[in-house]
């Protein structure tokens, strides 16, 4: 009689379960969602309600923290600059930038007569205090490693400010497009966690960690008002409650919830609601322990890549909803994304495992519910390597320890990351010797020295082919496969237009409720 | 009598003891201390050391349970590693919230469960029996989560009339919350009722089959008074286990029904604490459920005393050594 925690694991899948048996008698089609979320005028003085999961208790405002409230960051702060859809940056407090010759020192000026919520002018000092803050070791922002190259700030007058670096860094202004990089007042690091004062469009109206809050539109914002009044902000914990509320209406957008493909054709079937895709925001990987004795041997890691075809991972796992990633992890949108299809022959990997002693090899793929996609995209990828003789075992393990136990533990696994950053973030953060977020721990002296002369290299059209040679070196040698771009698919009510969402950051100017 | 009383009152209070002390010492033997759990994985050794140092996990593990256990006598449970706030308001929010769903939960439930009972026993073998019977087991098959999902489907989402979960989340007020409470209420009422009628149900037709509504029936007295004045009171009796576990389930914070219905209860209150290895308000939460519990099934045995005066003797460890001579039926009423 007394119900186990078990059962909560059932929960996600009880509401789209229900659909998906409903739907199998007839034979499930191909998941159909729209393109794109509603455009259209939206009507002034509306309030739109979004639910997300609930945080720790310990959430605050502090967008340098690793424990930010992040749906509440874009509404409310603003960044010096900001990455486009291409990958590139452009300006936001700052309105211009430049470097020295060798690119260690870099000026930006700033947009003037911008005002914080407080009144307060924001000034150079702002901007530095904030960078001191990021980079304050008890701070333990995640964003300070990437940082760590900055060897001073200076304010220069109350609109320049100067980075000093360590070494050159042609890519530099892209690393503060990162959401920790939101600009704070100055002497604000005790009180920002729950003030949240910042220059962004939206003033914080109420907050409470894990709970509700809202923000109400800034009149004085320096790029025109938003077009909606509020904003509330909820918390579910549960993946079906969260699409609950949102079925029956009392919530209009659920944030940081990538819905399953049975969830999706309720939640797009459903009277009122409909689903928006977010164009490969989720960058699915398939990491392979390059120093566990399984994936030492590139050879071995070459097997793997020639067995599979990205392709047929997309139409099953993703039902059509995502893009190929042809293990080439910088996203397809990106202008310095490199466009080759690598090889994609089962029976030489047969052959080379042959050569290498290890026919009919066999082991786990670590999988968990902790993404909804994880299982489809492991089954997926071990039907395909069947193909060249490859024995995968799909091992499910509980979510809540997922990311402690297996992942840069056990040999093959899934894992994701969010798209939406810089190309030179992404190759440093996660390719590179030794970063702590190098989850297949892959180690390549050639790749690194690339990435090193990349970010000396001032001039723009050569260093995006370092960049390019770097890709090209993760598709022949990585350890990390990219099998697929996922598309987020968002539940959103039919009222809402001009949704857009991008990496970490919603369009918050444009989001509105539809005229009635 | 006295003496029966206080013997049951001094075991709950041993076993009450006994769940404090497995609950400490169960956490205390979870892989990492709190200070590594706190301070994630990157943490330096001088930073879980300091932290150690600052939560006392330096002491001995003896004093420390015997200082924890002192506070939670005064209910002072400490306060909570993840949010700063006192692990005690934070259990009461919850748990008043909780009783707000068991509460008319446990009225509704217990009432209606023991009517149909009896009813379902009175009338064995017609139509209106294999209906209770049939409703009462489809009822006990499907999960809780089930039935909560589905009637979220049927009333909230289809037939908007209820909200299908609670927004506002611990901060919610009595009147945000007292629309939201219908669906989990109903939930927990066919969850725990269907239990409940089929003991009630057995237990009627035993107590219908004795000798003394038998002789009642067989003196003319109406079939109605036999049911309702002569069986059904003595019938409740071995029920009254079966409505305590109930009773105490609820009242532990139902924690499937309430994630269901984002519901800021006692059972969310749990499953939060423990993704976020909050390990004082667990401590607290398991200390209350075990108060609940034994409350609970003292609240019923001492019941089943008033009721039946049978179980004041027969326990009676004297009376056991010679033989047992049973009790005329006759004598009960």
């Amino acid at each position: 009689m007394t119900p186990s925690i078990d059962r909560r694991t059932l929960l996600g899948g009880a509401l789209g379960g229900a659909a998906a048996f409903g739907l199998a008698a007839c034979g499930a089609p191909t998941l159909s969602v729209p393109e794109q979320a509603a455009t259209g005028t939206a009507r002034r003085g509306a309030t739109l309600r979004i639910a997300r999961p609930a945080a720790s208790a310990a959430e605050m405002l502090d967008p340098a923290s690793s424990l930010s409230a992040y749906e509440y960051l874009g509404a409310l702060y603003n960044r010096l600059v900001r990455l486009n859809r291409e990958g590139e940056t452009v300006p936001d407090l700052a309105t211009d930038w430049s470097s020295n010759a060798d690119a260690t020192v870099w000026d930006f000026r700033l947009r003037s007569g911008v005002r914080f919520h407080d009144g307060k002018r924001l000034t150079a000092r702002d901007v530095r205090y904030t960078f001191e803050h990021i980079l304050d070791p008890d701070t333990a922002s995640p964003q300070a490693g990437a940082l760590s190259i900055v060897a001073g700030i200076d304010a220069v007058d109350e609109t320049s400010v100067r980075f000093r670096l360590t070494t050159p860094n042609a890519e530099f202004p892209s690393l503060l497009t990162a959401y920790q990089c939101y600009v704070i007042p100055e002497d604000s690091a005790d009180t920002i966690g729950h003030t949240g004062i910042g220059t962004g469009p939206f003033i914080l109206e109420s907050y409470t960690p894990a709970g509700a809050g809202a923000v109400r539109a800034n009149d004085d914002y320096f790029d025109g008002r938003a077009t909606l009044d509020r904003i509330e902000f909820y918390s579910i914990q549960d993946t079906s409650a969260r699409v609950n509320a949102l079925l029956s209406r009392q919530v209009d957008l659920l944030s940081q919830t990538n819905l399953d493909n049975p969830t999706a054709r309720v939640v797009a079937n459903s009277a009122g609601t409909t689903v928006a895709r977010v164009t490969n925001a989720q960058w699915y990987t398939i990491p392979m322990l390059a120093t566990s004795e399984e994936f030492a041997d590139p050879r071995m890691r070459q097997a793997m890549k020639l067995a599979y075809d990205p392709p047929a991972i997309v139409s099953t796992a993703l039902q059509g909803t995502g893009t190929a990633g042809w293990d080439n992890p910088v996203p397809p949108e990106l202008a310095a994304h490199l466009d080759v299809q690598r090889e994609y022959d089962p029976e030489k990997a047969r052959s080379i495992l042959k050569q290498i002693g290890r026919e009919g090899f066999s082991t786990r793929i670590y999988t968990s519910a902790y993404e909804p996609n994880f299982t489809a995209i492991a089954v997926a990828f071990a039907d395909q390597v069947k193909q060249a003789g490859i024995d995968l075992r799909i091992t499910n393990v509980a979510a809540d320890s997922y990311y402690t136990q297996v992942w840069m533990s056990e040999p093959l696994m899934v894992s994701y990351w969010f798209t939406g950053q810089p190309v030179d973030q992404l190759l440093n953060q996660i390719f590179r010797t030794g970063s702590s977020y190098n989850e297949s721990a892959w180690s390549n002296p050639q790749f690194d020295q690339l990435l090193d002369a990349a970010r000396a290299d001032t001039n723009d059209i050569t260093r995006r082919q370092k960049y390019q040679d770097a890709q090209q070196l993760v598709i022949d040698d990585g350890a990390d496969l990219t099998p697929v771009f996922g598309d987020r698919l968002v539940g959103l009510s039919e009222d809402v237009v001009n949704y857009d969402e991008y990496g970490f950051e919603f369009d918050y100017l444009a989001l509105g409720l539809k005229e009635d | 009598m006295l003496r029966m009383i206080s013997t049951r009152v001094a075991t709950s209070v041993v076993t009450l003891f006994l769940a404090a002390f497995f609950v400490f010492f169960a956490v205390q033997a979870l892989p990492g201390d709190v200070a590594e759990q706190l301070l994630g994985q990157n943490a330096t050794e001088e930073a879980v050391a300091t932290l150690r140092e600052q939560l006392g996990l330096d002491t001995n593990v003896w004093v420390r349970f015997l200082e924890w256990l002192g506070n939670a006598v005064t209910g002072d449970f400490g306060t909570s590693l993840v949010s700063g706030a006192s692990v005690s308001s934070t259990l009461w929010t919850a748990f008043s919230h909780s009783l707000l769903i068991a509460v008319p939960a446990i009225v509704v439930g217990i009432t209606v469960s023991l009517l149909l009972g009896i009813l379902a026993g009175a009338r064995r073998g017609t139509g209106t029996d294999s209906g209770v019977s049939v409703l009462s087991l489809i009822a006990m098959s499907i999960p809780e989560f089930v039935v909560a999902t589905l009637l979220v489907l049927a009333l909230a989402i289809a037939i908007p009339v209820f909200p299908s979960v609670v927004l506002e989340g611990p901060d919610a007020t009595f009147g945000d919350l007292l629309p939201a409470i219908v669906l989990p209420c109903i939930t927990l009422v066919v969850a725990m009722g269907a239990y409940i009628i089929r003991a009630m149900r057995s237990s009627t037709i035993d107590g219908l089959a004795t000798e003394y509504a038998t002789t009642a029936t067989l003196k003319g007295v109406p079939r109605r008074r036999v049911l309702w004045r002569h069986v059904a009171p003595s019938a409740v009796l071995p029920v009254l286990p079966v409505v305590s576990i109930n009773v105490a389930w609820l009242l532990g914070g139902v924690v499937v029904v309430e994630s269901v219905f984002n519901y800021p209860g006692l059972g969310k209150l749990m499953i939060d604490s423990v993704s976020t290895r909050d390990l004082p308000v667990l401590q607290a939460i398991a200390v209350l459920s075990a108060v609940v519990y034994v409350t609970v099934n003292l609240l019923a045995d001492l019941l089943a005393l008033a009721a039946d005066p049978r179980q004041r003797t027969l326990h009676q460890p004297r009376r056991r050594r010679s033989t047992p001579t049973p009790v005329p039926q006759e004598d009960l009423r």
